[in-house]
């Protein structure tokens, strides 16, 4: 893809939504009610697209913030999902790479992600408690 | 009847942390499990209580090798919140910089290579050129590691003296010509260690997020100093090199290649550095403060993309810094690379997609 085309058209009419934004260095879509990741996910990789990197923030209302970062041909892509109960759908039977991605998010700010058959840990040790990057948790001790 | 190897936390092959547990038939290893994390120092949740110009030295910390690359992507980042342009002089510093950290990251890996392969004149010759590079950073930023080089808004330190590290740089292109390269691509020894080895397939290394060399080795033409170039990149000319058979002889060649293409980019540089200025003015304000906002830099490290996502929040504090390292995407490859493979290649195998367990576990 390059400069000359229309980005976000391109992205809609590749079937990846629409809404798409240029921010400070990705292209952003905040995906609304209905969003499918795991839809998402298999038209990325069916597309060659590579996953780069799952971000999760937690905003000031408590409600975790999750960017799914994807590069295709070198532009990169960040669907931004919201999880107020700390839930996502994994992602890693479609693209095995997500699993340390998503072992991290988990020990990070214990999020749960349904349909994996495991969540080892992978910077904690055993019996650790997930959630340590929560700063909602700090105010409370 | 199969049988488990623990591999670790201490590794013959290389000085980090992690295991590996593999399972064996006789020679041939079946299954391999990896545990990480014992390098974990929470850089990220650190990073979040500390002001930006500390967290510029905290990210540095993050790896020992590729420590510019660090200091760099947060810098960007940074960069982009506020708006801030670099100058170009500046700009060109920092490729300058990326370069000779490629360089010397490069050639570690490939002495450590060789020396896996039993080559030790080869690990000997590419760690005495290492050290030239070595003398070069520490005469433009006084330090060995952690070069303190990046700023927001440009550099700390101009090269005051182009044409020194420019004599340094042609006696090491030169050795590394004459001698490295053509051993690692024709001598028959490295061929016999190294060919069809290890063999990391495309669609693996797609499936698994595989970036940089390992797979650029494996057939994956992306660089993002070509895909989305940052500092000065865009006005230099160089190749992206790219092999298709995935296995440990391919690394070795996208890494020499590499290298000389570095060698390429750093001359172009070194020539044409402009004049002025090489940082912008520090801020009039008493803090430094970030507005509201979210941005992402990414830059091509040593072992493939460096992402750096930071949320401001309009205070002195960033709300979150996530740093995703290219080891974290491709040590889980090793898993792929080792079945089939026979134990006395593992340490090899492991070692070819340059894995750093300091950015891997941050």
């Amino acid at each position: 893809m390059t400069d000359t085309i229309d980005i976000p058209a391109k992205l809609n009419e590749l079937g990846l939504g629409e809404g798409w934004t240029w921010d400070k260095g990705a292209w952003w879509l905040a995906a609304g009610e209905g969003f499918d990741i795991r839809a998402t996910a298999e038209r990325l990789r069916d597309l060659d697209a590579r996953f780069a990197a799952i971000t999760a923030t937690e905003q000031s209302d408590g409600v975790i913030r999750i960017d799914y970062q994807w590069d295709l041909d070198g532009i990169l892509l960040s669907f931004t999902i919201s999880s107020p109960d700390k839930r996502a759908v994994s992602i890693v039977d479609i693209v095995p790479g997500a699993d340390w991605a998503e072992r991290e998010t988990h020990e990070y700010f214990a999020v749960e992600f349904a349909g994996r058959v495991t969540l080892e840990p992978l910077m904690l040790r055993k019996g650790d408690a997930p959630g340590i990057q929560l700063k909602k948790k700090e105010v409370a001790q | 009847m199969s049988y488990e190897i623990p591999i670790g936390p201490y590794h013959p092959a290389l000085e980090e942390p992690y295991k590996l547990e593999l399972v064996l038939d006789g020679e041939t290893v079946k299954d391999a499990r990896m545990s990480v994390g014992f390098n974990f120092r929470g850089i990220e949740y650190l990073a979040e209580r500390r002001n930006y110009l500390q967290g510029i030295t905290l990210v540095e910390r993050v790896c020992g090798i590729c420590s510019n690359v660090h200091s760099l992507s947060f810098c960007q980042a940074v960069e982009k919140l506020t708006g801030t342009e670099p100058p170009e002089r500046g700009l060109y510093i920092r490729v300058i910089l990326c370069e000779l950290e490629r360089l010397h990251s490069h050639f570690l890996w490939s002495g450590i290579a060789a020396k896996l392969m039993g080559f030790k004149t080869v690990f000997m010759a590419c760690f005495t050129l290492r050290e030239k590079v070595m003398d070069a950073l520490s005469a433009i930023s006084g330090n060995r590691v952690n070069y303190g080089m990046n700023r927001v808004g440009g550099v700390n330190r101009d090269i005051a003296d182009p044409a020194a590290v420019r004599a340094i740089l042609d006696e090491m292109e030169r050795a590394t010509t004459e001698t490295i390269i053509p051993i690692f691509l024709d001598d028959r020894t490295v061929q016999s260690r190294t060919k069809g080895v290890g063999v990391l397939s495309r669609e693996q290394a797609r499936a698994m997020g595989a970036v940089g060399p390992l797979a650029r080795a494996s057939g994956i033409a992306q660089d993002i100093r070509k895909a989305a170039p940052y500092a000065a990149y865009a006005k230099f000319n160089f190749e992206v090199p790219v092999e298709t058979a995935g296995d440990v002889r391919a690394r070795l060649i996208v890494h020499a290649k590499e290298m000389i293409e570095s060698c390429k980019i750093l001359r172009q540089a070194l020539d044409t550095l402009p004049e002025g200025p090489f940082q912008t003015p520090p801020p009039t304000a008493a803090k430094f403060k970030v507005p509201v906002g979210t941005a992402i830099s990414r830059v091509e490290a040593p072992r493939g993309e460096v992402i750096y996502q930071i949320t401001g929040n309009g205070g002195e504090m960033p709300e979150r810094v996530k740093v995703r390292t290219p080891t974290f995407m491709n040590m889980a490859t090793v898993r792929e690379t080792v079945l089939g493979a026979e134990l006395a290649d593992s340490p090899l195998i492991q070692a070819s997609c340059d894995p750093c367990y300091s950015c891997t576990d941050r």
